[in-house]
């Protein structure tokens, strides 16, 4: 398995978010849940790459425990709902910042992944110029250079137009699928749900009683 | 717990540093008067200038204040209303008194209402009451009512941007169609109701903030007391003077009272202005919704002749005095013929010093290393307070972060001169060979500054979204490079302006430094003008030199505000 998450509860001020949440992913599988907002889809990303605290329960990647890994040490892409970019950097630097922590020899890598995302000749722009669907490519291609071992998107697609939501759903997946990352897509919008993901979940299928088993 | 840990140490340094002086200079003063600072305020009728000090301080700060919303209001309204080519220029050009340090202001309206000056040559003496002047002080009975004039329109002056500030913004981004319900309305038909009953609610907390915020400052004024009204005295300019006789057991027991009780006086009326201020503030900030400048200024259109006029005169009247002080500078005035002649030889004179004053070279190194030790410093502890205020509010301790949040402010309730007296008492009872190191005066003026650096951070730190730092954290950066790489880059702009006014603040500092180097040999810009200004006129160039000097002064204050302003204004500062 790629990702196995038993028992998983968090709570706010006393107030159960998540209770014994039980989820499993298996290698380069794209699973998207499905939920109302407020439901706790969000919480769920959050606890798993580690930005959030848990009270307890376990999570394991490809076999190994990180429930107690700081988030930094758990080799784990997000993408959230609005794209994160640093407005001091223009779009290549933004994309660099995935690099700041090695020794980076040569920018192959970088100009591969940004002729995949369509974002060569674009590099000195500056990212207040990019349209919502370009920040998140750009978001996007700092993530996958950093090579994550599971991708976790939080609704990135939600303030785009449903023409740029479905062609970007398209291309995600079909990176994702290229470098047999596996990933949690979580959203409330069906069609979405569709277009994305090899496997859908309803919220209430990963609570206790729920099977979230194929 | 090491963060908390972490945290703790620059706050607990700052408030050492504010308290630490302050505390053990109460306590000499203590000593050496055998009573309490609230036993003392009873006491200060028993210096000789006491009484009248006391009520000369409260008369012109309230008459200042008057005189500057009179002037300011009319300014702040055809600003806010109508839609003015180069509004920029002339909102800096309006603005610009504000920022200029209290020494170069004191010369500005010397030069204006000097004996040969723009306005002497008009038959406005104020400075030696004749004619005009002469006329109205016998029918008004006031002694040295020229000074007082004089005095109370440089307050105006120095404070105009404040009312500007404060109102104009109110003005121009209210939504039209309330004026305009308003008028259909049969209270609404004429001015007199308009003004009474719809605008005068609408602006009330924003005329009523720029009046105590200009009541502060014209409470605490010193340089322009000790140069335009030279024989009167407020509490601030007599506790300065005086100040350095006190703290000495059985010498001069009357000082140290003054000092003690004049202080404490001071220190709770602007604790009790300040409250004022931040509550009307806060009701300002809950009010009605805005619309943008653009919209209701094109909305109303072009100011008429008699808008134009006023801003006119308004520009004029805030760029005379600086302009006229520059003048000053190069028109020497021929002490046999009682001609005047152009020449830099006062700026020669100025550069190169003599046996009994520093050169402005000396002068300028010394005011720039004091102003960068206080940038340090004060951007140093600002940001770490800011940042603990920041750090307890978001894990919902808010009570402890309004109680470090309101002493970190405290400083604000000191003027120049109670921190000045505070570092001097206080510093030389703990460690008496402190008083003639260097870097001494870097600690008032960092005293001074810290509260408007954590100002203007703690909201920016506010408005980072922690998205960033979850984004920072899912690149795996820690939490060292979090901050390096992300947080600080993000906090630019406004770490520029802070430190920007740090400088220029420091700079332009007088109060403080008088006190602490009027005996030293690191003298500051301010310091030497006055020094300067003090020595006997009957050599030409003594003013001119002043002016001279004032005019550096004047152009190194500029330039950090127009860094600090360009910064605020394109890249969203938060004071």
């Amino acid at each position: 398995m790629s990702l196995t998450i038993e028992r998983l509860n968090v709570s706010f001020d006393g107030r159960d978010v998540l209770h014994n949440l039980n989820l499993k992913l298996s290698s380069d599988e794209i699973v998207v849940i499905l939920g109302p907002s407020g439901c706790g889809k969000t919480t769920l990303l959050r606890t798993i790459a580690g930005l959030q605290e848990q009270d307890s329960g376990t999570i394991s990647l490809l076999d190994e425990p990180i429930h107690d890994r700081l988030c930094e040490q758990r080799g784990i892409g997000m993408l959230f709902q609005r794209p994160v970019l640093f407005p001091f950097k223009d779009v290549l630097g933004n994309i660099l910042f995935a690099y700041k922590k090695k020794n980076f020899q040569n920018m192959d890598d970088v100009h591969s992944v940004m002729n995949e995302m369509g974002l060569i000749g674009k590099e000195q722009q500056s990212i207040e110029t990019l349209s919502g669907g370009e920040a998140q490519r750009v978001v996007l291609a700092r993530i996958l250079l950093t090579e994550p071992r599971l991708l976790l998107l939080d609704e990135p697609l939600s303030a785009l137009d449903v023409d740029l939501r479905r062609k970007i759903a398209l291309e995600i997946r079909s990176i994702l699928k290229s470098r047999s990352i596996p990933a949690i897509h979580v959203t409330h919008d069906p069609a979405e749900a569709e277009l994305i993901g090899d496997r859908i979940l309803h919220w209430n299928e990963l609570q206790p009683g729920g099977d979230d088993e194929e | 717990m090491k963060a908390a840990l972490g945290r703790s140490v620059p706050v607990a340094l700052y408030l050492s540093m504010i308290l630490v002086p302050l505390l053990f200079a109460v306590d000499r003063l203590m000593f050496v008067t055998g009573m309490n600072p609230f036993q003392a305020i009873l006491h200060l009728d028993e210096h000789p200038l006491g009484t009248d000090a006391i009520i000369f301080t409260f008369v012109q700060a309230i008459l200042s204040s008057l005189l500057t919303l009179i002037l300011g209001l009319p300014i702040a309204w055809w600003l806010g209303r109508y839609e003015w080519k180069r509004i920029g220029i002339i909102r800096a050009a309006l603005t610009l008194p504000f920022v200029t340090p209290t020494v170069v202001a004191a010369m500005g309206f010397l030069a204006l209402i000097k004996e040969g000056g723009l306005l002497d040559t008009m038959g406005i003496d104020l400075r030696h009451e004749t004619g005009l002047i002469g006329e109205l002080s016998s029918m008004i009975g006031i002694e040295y009512s020229g000074h007082i004039i004089a005095l109370l329109l440089a307050h105006a002056w120095f404070n105009l941007a404040l009312v500007i500030r404060f109102v104009e913004p109110k003005i121009s981004t209210l939504p039209p169609r309330y004026e305009d319900a308003f008028r259909m309305l049969p209270a609404g038909h004429s001015r007199w109701n308009r003004a009474l009953y719809f605008w005068w609610p609408m602006l009330k907390t924003s005329i009523q903030s720029a009046f105590v915020f200009t009541f502060i400052f014209s409470f605490t004024s010193f340089a322009l007391v000790r140069w335009l009204a030279p024989n009167m005295w407020t509490l601030e300019a007599l506790m300065a003077v005086e100040g350095g006789a006190a703290g000495i057991p059985g010498y001069r027991v009357d000082v140290s009272q003054l000092v003690l009780g004049g202080a404490t006086l001071q220190g709770l009326v602007l604790l009790g202005a300040l409250a004022l201020a931040g509550r009307w503030q806060r009701q300002q900030s809950n009010e009605i919704e805005i619309v943008s400048e653009g919209y209701l200024r094109g909305y109303i259109g072009t100011p008429g002749k008699g808008a134009r006029l006023g801003i006119f005169v308004a520009t004029v009247f805030a760029l005379a005095p600086l302009v006229l002080m520059v003048f000053s500078s190069i028109r020497i005035r021929d002490r046999t013929s009682e001609s005047y002649r152009w020449s830099f030889d006062a700026w020669d004179r100025a550069f190169k010093g003599d046996l009994t004053y520093a050169s402005v070279p000396e002068a300028l190194t010394n005011s720039l290393a004091y102003a960068l030790g206080c940038l340090v410093l004060s951007c140093l502890l600002g940001f770490f307070v800011a940042q603990t205020i920041h750090a307890l509010e978001e894990q919902n301790k808010t009570r402890l972060a309004q109680l470090v949040d309101v002493l970190s402010m405290l400083p604000l309730a000191l003027s120049g001169v109670m921190v000045g007296l505070g570092v001097l008492l206080g510093i030389l009872k703990i460690w008496p060979v402190m008083f003639s190191w260097y870097a001494l005066p870097i600690l008032p003026h960092a005293m001074l500054t810290t509260p408007f650096v954590v100002r203007i951070l703690l909201p920016a730190m506010r408005e980072i979204d922690s998205d960033y730092d979850d984004a920072g954290r899912i690149l795996g950066y820690s939490a060292y490079q979090r901050f390096v790489l992300i947080k600080l880059p993000l906090l630019k702009p406004q770490l520029v302006v802070a430190a920007a006014l740090s400088m220029a603040f420091s700079l332009g500092e007088f109060g403080a430094s008088w006190i602490l180097l009027r005996s030293g040999a690191w003298d500051t810009l301010p310091v030497l003008v006055d020094q300067v200004m003090s020595r006997p006129k009957y050599f030409e160039l003594v003013e001119p030199i002043a002016m001279a000097i004032a005019t550096v002064l004047m152009c190194m204050t500029f330039l950090l505000f127009v860094i600090a302003e360009r910064f605020r204004t394109h890249q969203g500062g938060g004071f």
